[in-house]
């Protein structure tokens, strides 16, 4: 009886034991996760929590570490092996989870950490071919000696940290997920740098826009979906000097594949991502040294997308912003010149419908050829559950993305991808080499290395230069080739060729004493080459051009200004047109407040502001009222441009798209601006009553920082102005990653930053969300840049890395 | 005054093998101190439940005081709890239900008297 009673109760002990050592579904390992001395409470930090004599196998001399007062680590290496060692360990003991997170997210393989939430997500990295377009890369790395080195350092900087982890030293987010962090790999650098592509090149829309021409007819396309809106000033205007001879390509009509087309897309990026830069000449300035700045909009997350460092070595001495899983940094400065990007927008994508001899699938037609496809069987691990396996067939395009089996609609239709992404190309180098460039030369030697994801790189020097170059590897395009989807059996509509480097759109020096990009159409209309894109800016640009025009004796502070800067362009040239459509005479109480309170607005979306929120609720319901016609749920199909919505407001009011179809009347742009102001009152009382305060913008906007794994509690709102189409680029969940402000001053360069978030990306430390307020406010943090002396004595903590004495 | 010194025996023996040793291996102190102590099963129950709550808990409360850290609220508003003192509530008691199993368990083979429950 006793030892009945004994085995019943061993048998419970050991079976609650069990089941308190896992997770289930979403629940956390709940006794490993609470448990004080391993479990969450041990990731509990008071200061830097900074290891400061870390020995560690694979360094070639000793590497110190100094941490200023936001734990920005500033490295001191003896040779460049050593720098990217470090650089890849420091950077894991602050973003470790993140790094494996987002390259599994790159490489498709959620599921194994979430479960089969993640598998649409998964199957749609894997068929847009993000580990094929990272091995591509890899190769290129592993052939180049120089980038072999860099990538193989780093690597094993990342891996020497792992090395160290017990389960209570793991980040949270391990023991929340009940997994661990596996060895780094070089190929998970590409990765990294293949997500940014993803995040900065998927906004194409070559499917919306084959259906737009199928259901509305190209006269419509151009007049809805111009390839240039003509406004504002091209981000160089070299207007008569492109003096090169441009390649050509035959002539030929574009053929539009028959039918419309039934995808159902997955993922589609938010429009909200963009940048700015720009680079004033000493002329404009107070000091007569060059500033430059850049503010990259980005997703708002925790931990941040940016990780701050400052990396020395014999070779070079850089600060600035790093992404966490690639080698050096991608936008700072260094003694000599400064730099940053905007995203170039240009058309890099294009999808190719396929033909299949048989259901098989084994051969498509290319000319009069049957050519063989390339099967690959995807495994698709999934927590708590078996394997997916997806078969991915592969044309000499790229992946077939969409197919029978994901997302085609239609089981006739396979459309395969091609993505400029998805060739070899050579970024560490670019970087490497840009972070040691001295002078403009060395600026233009770095970039001819750099394919991808095409950006706007702004620079400046010490010396005095600034500069602007559209950076990419570009297809040469016929006129309107890669806005529609192509026919993927005439090789004659395949990527014949490139822009070379020597004629991409550049310049130095312009006569108005600045440059600037903010995502507007790159060139003036005599550059020889064809460009499309999903769309341009229309806004940004032309404050900070007007703006800056205006500036002279100018210091960093009005580029700090200028960053923060809320004015609303766009409803400085809406909103009196919008007013003038309503009838006063008809308004409740609440409409009339509304109208009253947006007469009195002065276009700027600055926290406080109730207008802000009255025209941006205002602008929200009238956009999907007009484009009514433009259901996503029946055909992908893409809004036109915010910029081309109102310009047709003003200039078209008749047009048949403003009638609403579910009406019987026939509305005018006027009846439209009518129902959505009503719509946008009523979706600002509904808050109102919901939250009991007045609609003040950063309340109704509510920017929003979201941890990586959408958790509210690892989450964090802030006060903040702005919105998409404003400098300020701060919607609710997108907004400036990063803001740098540079002084290139003979005397010695100085600089500033700030970001939505932390160092650490670990939420038990004071370092983890601890800049956000600053960033709110618009002030920034002095970066200090200097030698080691000087360095060490503005630190909180120090750091020596030193071989392993075995 | 027995059921005090197994309670703390419970928690000194636990605090030390798990400082060292994956968490659970506090139910093998918990076992071994309720197996020398034969007390009946409830008593050995309580004794493990105070000794390992009592341990997780005061363990998790240095760790919130000492720190100051924003963590703890962080984490508590992962669960459906929320509050920080509900965190710490079902801190102790994940930690004090498998100490109070895994001492009553081990004071079955010991105790001599009949079970009455």
């Amino acid at each position: 009886m006793k030892f009945t009673r004994f085995a019943i109760f061993l048998l419970l002990t050991t079976a609650i034991i069990y089941s308190l050592n896992r997770s289930w579904g979403s629940v956390p390992a709940l006794g490993k996760f609470l448990d004080p001395f391993h479990g969450f409470w041990q990731n509990a930090e008071s200061g830097p929590g900074i290891n400061p004599e870390v020995e560690l196998d694979g360094l070639g001399a000793t590497v110190a570490v100094f941490y200023d007062s936001m734990l920005i680590p500033h490295i001191y290496a003896a040779n460049d092996n050593d720098l990217y060692f470090a650089q890849g360990y420091v950077t894991a003991q602050h973003r470790l989870w993140q790094m494996e997170f987002q390259t599994h997210a790159g490489a498709g393989r959620i599921s194994e950490i979430i479960g089969d939430a993640a598998l649409d997500f998964d199957r749609t990295q894997r068929r847009l071919g993000m580990m094929y377009a990272s091995e591509n890369a890899l190769r290129s790395m592993e052939s180049d000696p120089v980038a072999k080195e860099i990538v193989t350092n780093y690597t094993r900087g990342i891996n020497a940290y792992i090395a160290t982890l017990d389960y209570e030293d793991l980040p949270l987010e391990y023991k929340l997920l009940d997994y661990s962090p596996e060895p780094w790999t070089p190929v998970k650098c590409a990765i990294l740098l293949k997500n940014m592509a993803k995040t900065l090149n998927m906004g194409e829309k070559d499917m919306e826009m084959t259906n737009a021409l199928k259901l509305f007819g190209k006269e419509t396309i151009d007049l809805l979906y111009p390839d240039r809106e003509d406004v504002g000033d091209p981000v160089v205007d070299n207007a008569g000097n492109w003096k090169f001879k441009p390649l050509t390509i035959d002539s030929f009509p574009l053929a539009v594949p028959e039918g419309l087309t039934s995808v159902r897309r997955v993922d589609k990026p938010d429009k909200d991502v963009g940048s700015n830069n720009w680079a004033l000449h000493g002329s404009k300035t107070r000091t007569g040294s060059p500033l430059l700045s850049n503010d990259p909009h980005l997703s708002l997350s925790l931990p941040s997308i940016w990780y701050a460092i400052h990396l020395s070595s014999p070779t070079v001495n850089v600060m600035g912003a790093s992404l966490p899983g690639a080698p050096a940094v991608i936008s700072g400065f260094n003694d000599s010149i400064a730099w940053g990007m905007t995203n170039a927008q240009r058309d890099l994508v294009d999808l190719y419908k396929i033909q299949f001899r048989d259901e098989k699938r084994d051969e498509y037609l290319s000319d009069s050829v049957w050519k063989p496809a390339r099967k690959v069987v995807e495994e698709i691990r999934i927590k708590g559950k078996p394997s997916f396996f997806d078969t991915i067939v592969y044309t000499h395009h790229g992946p077939v993305t969409y197919d029978q089996s994901f997302h085609a609609g239609d089981e006739r239709n396979s459309y395969a991808f091609r993505w400029l992404a998805h060739d070899p190309s050579d970024e560490v180098i670019a970087f490497h080499r840009l972070n040691r460039a001295k002078s403009h030369a060395g600026y233009m030697d770095a970039l001819d290395y750099f394919a991808g994801p095409a950006q706007n790189f702004v620079f400046a020097s010490v010396r005095g230069d600034i500069a602007m170059r559209v950076q990419g590897k570009f297809p040469l395009r016929r006129s309107e080739e890669g806005k529609y989807v192509l026919d993927g059996t005439r090789t004659a509509f395949e990527w014949q060729a490139f822009i070379p480097n020597a004629h991409n759109v550049t310049y130095k020096n312009p006569a108005r004493g600045f440059v600037s990009s903010a995502n507007q159409y790159p060139v003036d209309s005599t550059y020889p080459y064809y460009i499309t894109s999903t769309s341009y800016e229309a806004y940004r640009n032309r404050r900070i051009n007007a703006v800056l025009g205006k500036l002279t004796e100018a210091g960093p502070e009005d580029m700090m200004r200028l960053q923060f800067d809320t004015y609303n362009l766009k409803a400085a040239e809406s909103l009196p047109v919008f007013l003038q459509a309503l009838d006063t005479s008809s308004f409740n109480d609440k409409e009339r407040t509304a109208y009253q309170v947006l007469r009195g607005w002065n276009f700027y979306n600055d926290p406080d502001s109730e207008g802000a929120s009255y025209y941006e609720a205002w602008w929200d319901a009238l956009r999907p009222l007009i484009w009514d016609e433009m259901d996503r749920n029946k055909y992908l199909l893409d809004f036109p441009t915010t910029f081309t919505t109102i310009k047709l407001i003003k200039e078209n009011p008749g047009l048949s798209f403003f009638d609403i179809q579910a009406t019987p009347e026939k509305e005018t742009a006027p009846d439209v601006l009518r129902k959505a102001f009503v719509l946008g009152v009523q979706d600002i009382e509904k808050w109102k009553s919901e939250k009991h305060k007045g609609p003040r913008w950063a309340d109704f906007k509510d920017t929003y920082i979201g941890h990586l794994l959408r958790q509210e509690g690892l989450s964090v709102h802030v006060q903040h102005g702005g919105n998409h189409d404003i400098v300020n680029a701060s919607s609710r969940t997108f907004g400036p990653s990063w803001r740098m402000v540079v002084s290139l001053e003979k005397t010695g360069l100085r600089a500033w930053g700030v970001y939505p978030g932390g160092q650490s990306g670990n939420a038990g430390s004071p370092y983890y969300s601890n800049m956000i307020e600053m960033w709110g406010q618009g002030t920034y943090f002095s970066l200090p840049f200097g030698d080691s002396t000087t360095i060490s004595k503005r630190i909180i903590a120090r750091q020596q890395l030193s071989m392993s004495k075995q | 005054m027995k059921f005090v010194i197994q309670t703390l025996f419970i928690m000194i023996l636990s605090a030390a093998l798990q400082a060292l040793l994956p968490w659970w291996t506090m139910a093998i102190g918990a076992f071994a101190v309720g197996f020398l102590f034969a007390s009946n099963g409830w008593r050995s129950f309580f004794a493990g439940l105070l000794g390992v709550g009592l341990l997780w808990l005061g363990m998790s409360l240095f760790i919130d005081i000492s720190t100051q850290t924003a963590l703890t609220e962080r984490v508590a508003r992962l669960f459906p709890t929320k509050t920080t003192p509900l965190l710490f509530l079902v801190t102790s008691l994940v930690g004090g239900l498998v100490g109070g199993l895994a001492s009553l368990t081990g004071s079955i083979l010991t105790y001599r008297k009949p079970y009455r429950w």
